[in-house]
C-alpha cells in the first residue's frame, strides 16, 4: 500500500527528512508521531503529492508519486482520504457542501450525496449542522467536518495530520474509535500526532520521526496483550538509529 | 455509463453557477462590461443596414428623373419621353404620378409617410424615369443629353442620382469600417474585462482552488466553471445588449411618429435582421468564453 524507499526530503538546505523507509500493507493501522517539527506533516504531505521528495523513492498503491505526471495527481488523491492539520475546509461552502464536494466529481447523483453526507456526519456527531458554514463552527467541530469529508468515499487509505489535535478527550476518544472502526472495514490508516496519550495502549505499530529519521515500534497494548504481539518485541521496540 | 457523465456535466455546471452567484457583484459588472461594448457595435450595426437599406430602396431610382412642371402637357411629356428613346442611352422610360410617388414613399419610409400626409399638397411631383443602359452612365455623350432634357418646355428639373448613391455607398462602407474598428476594440476591452475579472476571482479563491485540488477534484471541475462563468456572462452581455438596443429603436421611432422628426425618420426604419442579433450574441460570448481561458491560463491556476 505504503512503500518509502531512502526518503529524504531538504527545504532550503534544511534537511527534514533523511533516509526515511517503511513500508505499509493494506488493512494497517499505523501512527507517526515525534515532537512538533519533527516532520510528520512534510511526511504524509509527499503521500499525496503536495511536497516532492529531494531524494528517494515513495510507491503508493503501485503509483511512483515522486514521478507521476501533475495530470494524474487528482487520480491519486481520490483513492485516499486525507484530514489536513488546518482542515481545510471550503469558507464559501456549507457542511454539505464541503463533505460531499469529493462525491460531486465522481458522479454521485444529489440525492444519495445527501444520504451519504449525514450518514458521515452522524459518525462525527454533526449531522445538526448540514446548512452551517465553517466560519459558525468551533475549531473541534471543523475538524470533525473535514474528518467527515475524508471518509465520505469510504478511501482506501486514510491520511490523518493530528485529527484530534482540537478535540476534547471524550470526543478524541470517539474519533480514535471511529478510526478503528474504519480500519476493521479494511481502510488503510496512517495517523499522525504528537499526542502520546492518544496512542498509549493502542497496541499498533508506531513510527517516531527523531531528527528527520524514522524509528519502528509497537505501542503497548493496555487490555491483555495478544500473544502474537508480544512474540514481537518489547514496548516501543526501536530500530536502529 | 452516460449517466454518470451526465451528473459530471450537472456538476460542472452546478460548480459554474455557484461561483457566479458567490462573485455576483464582479458577474454583474462583466455582464454590464460586455453588454456596453456589444450595444455600441450593436448602434453602429443599426445605422450601416439602415444606411444599407436607403442605398437598396433608392438604387432602383438610378436612372434619371425628370421633374415635370405641374402645367406640363401631354405633348411636352411625350416629346420628353420620345427624345430619350431616341438617343441610345436610355433603356426604359416610365411615368410616375404623384400619386404612385407618394405611395411608393410611404411604402419605403413609414414613418415618414404619416408628417408628409400632413401636408397640405403632395411634396411629390409628377416625374418621368428613364433606366439607362448599363454602359450609359460612362458615356460621353450622356452630359449633353441632360442638359437637352432640361430644356423641354415641360421639364422642371432633371436629376441623375448616381454621384448620391456612390456617396451614400460610400458612408456606409466607412460606417461598415469603422464599426468593425471600433467593435472589435470594444471586443478587445470586455475580453481584457472578463478575463481580470475571472483572474481575480482566481487569486480571490486561491485557497480554495488549492483545496479543491489537495481532495482531488480534476482540472476540468476546476477550470472548467471559470469558461462557463465566462461564457455565460458574455452570453447575458449580449442579450441584454441587443434587448436594449431593440428597446432603444422602439423609442426612436415612437419619438419620430409623436413628433414627426423627419431627419431622424429617414435613416432609422427597420431593426437588424435575426441574424446579425444572433452575431451580436455569439460576440459577446465569444468575449467572455476568451476571457475566462486567458484566466485559467496554466500560469494564474498553477498550484
Ligand atoms: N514549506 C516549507 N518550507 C520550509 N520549511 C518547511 C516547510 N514545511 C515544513 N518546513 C519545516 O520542516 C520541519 C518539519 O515541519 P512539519 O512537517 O510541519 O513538522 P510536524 O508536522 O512534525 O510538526 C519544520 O522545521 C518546518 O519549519
Ligand atoms: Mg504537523
Amino acid at each position: 500500500m505504503i512503500e518509502l524507499y531512502h526518503v529524504q526530503k531538504d527545504f532550503r538546505g534544511k534537511r527534514v527528512l533523511r533516509d526515511v523507509s517503511f513500508q505499509m500493507s493494506r488493512g494497517d493501522f499505523v501512527f507517526l508521531t515525534g515532537p512538533s517539527g519533527a516532520g510528520k506533516t512534510t511526511l504524509l504531505k509527499l503521500l499525496f503529492r503536495a511536497e516532492q521528495p529531494s531524494d528517494g523513492q515513495i510507491l503508493v498503491n503501485g503509483m511512483n508519486v515522486g514521478a507521476m505526471p501533475p495530470s494524474r495527481i487528482p487520480e491519486l488523491r481520490r483513492t485516499m482520504g486525507i484530514v489536513f492539520q488546518d482542515y481545510k475546509l471550503l469558507p464559501t461552502r456549507t457542511v454539505f457542501e464541503n463533505v460531499s464536494f469529493v462525491l460531486k466529481f465522481l458522479g454521485v447523483p444529489t440525492q444519495e450525496r445527501k444520504r451519504r453526507a449525514y450518514q458521515t456526519l452522524r459518525m462525527v456527531e454533526l449531522h445538526h449542522r448540514l446548512s452551517a458554514f465553517p466560519e459558525e463552527l468551533s475549531g473541534g467541530e471543523q475538524q470533525r467536518v473535514a474528518l467527515a469529508r475524508a471518509l465520505i468515499n469510504e478511501p482506501e487509505l486514510l491520511i490523518a495530520d493530528e485529527p484530534t489535535g482540537n478535540l476534547d478527550r471524550r470526543l478524541a476518544e470517539e474519533v480514535m474509535k471511529l478510526f478503528t472502526a474504519i480500519n476493521v472495514r479494511g481502510t488503510t490508516v496512517l495517523l499522525a500526532t504528537h499526542d502520546q496519550d492518544l496512542i498509549r495502549g493502542s497496541g499498533r505499530r508506531c513510527l517516531t520521526l527523531d531528527r528527520g529519521r524514522v524509528l519502528e515500534g509497537l505501542v503497548e497494548p493496555s487490555a491483555p496483550p495478544p500473544a502474537a504481539l508480544l512474540e514481537r518485541g518489547g514496548p516501543l521496540a526501536e530500530g536502529e538509529p | 455509463m452516460s449517466g454518470r457523465r451526465t451528473s459530471a456535466l450537472t456538476a460542472l455546471l452546478d460548480e459554474a453557477a455557484q461561483g457566479l452567484w458567490r462573485a455576483r457583484r464582479m458577474t454583474v459588472v462583466s455582464v454590464l462590461q460586455i453588454a456596453v461594448s456589444v450595444f455600441l457595435v450593436g448602434v453602429f450595426f443599426l445605422t450601416a443596414e439602415n444606411l444599407r437599406g436607403i442605398v437598396e430602396t433608392v438604387k432602383d431610382e438610378t436612372a434619371v428623373t425628370v421633374f415635370l412642371k405641374a402645367a406640363a402637357s401631354e405633348e411636352e411629356k411625350a416629346e420628353i419621353e420620345r427624345l430619350a428613346m431616341e438617343s441610345r442611352l436610355v433603356a426604359r422610360s416610365r411615368r410616375v404620378s404623384t400619386q404612385e410617388a407618394g405611395a411608393r414613399f410611404a411604402a419605403t419610409w413609414q414613418s415618414l409617410a404619416r408628417a408628409s400626409s400632413s401636408l397640405a399638397s403632395s411634396p411629390f411631383p409628377e416625374t418621368i424615369e428613364l433606366d439607362l443602359l448599363p454602359d450609359a452612365t460612362r458615356s460621353e455623350a450622356l452630359p449633353g443629353f441632360l442638359s437637352l432634357l432640361a430644356a423641354r418646355k415641360g421639364a422642371d428639373d432633371v436629376q441623375f442620382d448616381v454621384d448620391w448613391i456612390r456617396r451614400l455607398r460610400g458612408a456606409v462602407a466607412l460606417i461598415a469600417v469603422w464599426g468593425g474598428a471600433v467593435g472589435f476594440f470594444l471586443a478587445l476591452g470586455a475580453v481584457f474585462t472578463i478575463a481580470n475579472v475571472v483572474r481575480l476571482t482566481i487569486l480571490l479563491h486561491r485557497d480554495e482552488i488549492d483545496i479543491l485540488r489537495l481532495v482531488g477534484a480534476p482540472e476540468y471541475l476546476i477550470r472548467g466553471p471559470f469558461l462557463i462563468g465566462g461564457l455565460a456572462q458574455g452570453f447575458l452581455g449580449g442579450t441584454l445588449a441587443v434587448g436594449v438596443l431593440y428597446l432603444a429603436f422602439r423609442g426612436v421611432l415612437r419619438y419620430v411618429s409623436a413628433t414627426h422628426n423627419v431627419l431622424i425618420g429617414a435613416f432609422i426604419v427597420r431593426f437588424l435582421p435575426p441574424s446579425a442579433c444572433a452575431l451580436l450574441v455569439v460576440g459577446g460570448l465569444l468575449a467572455g468564453v476568451i476571457g475566462g481561458s486567458i484566466a485559467v491560463r496554466k500560469k494564474h491556476l498553477q498550484a
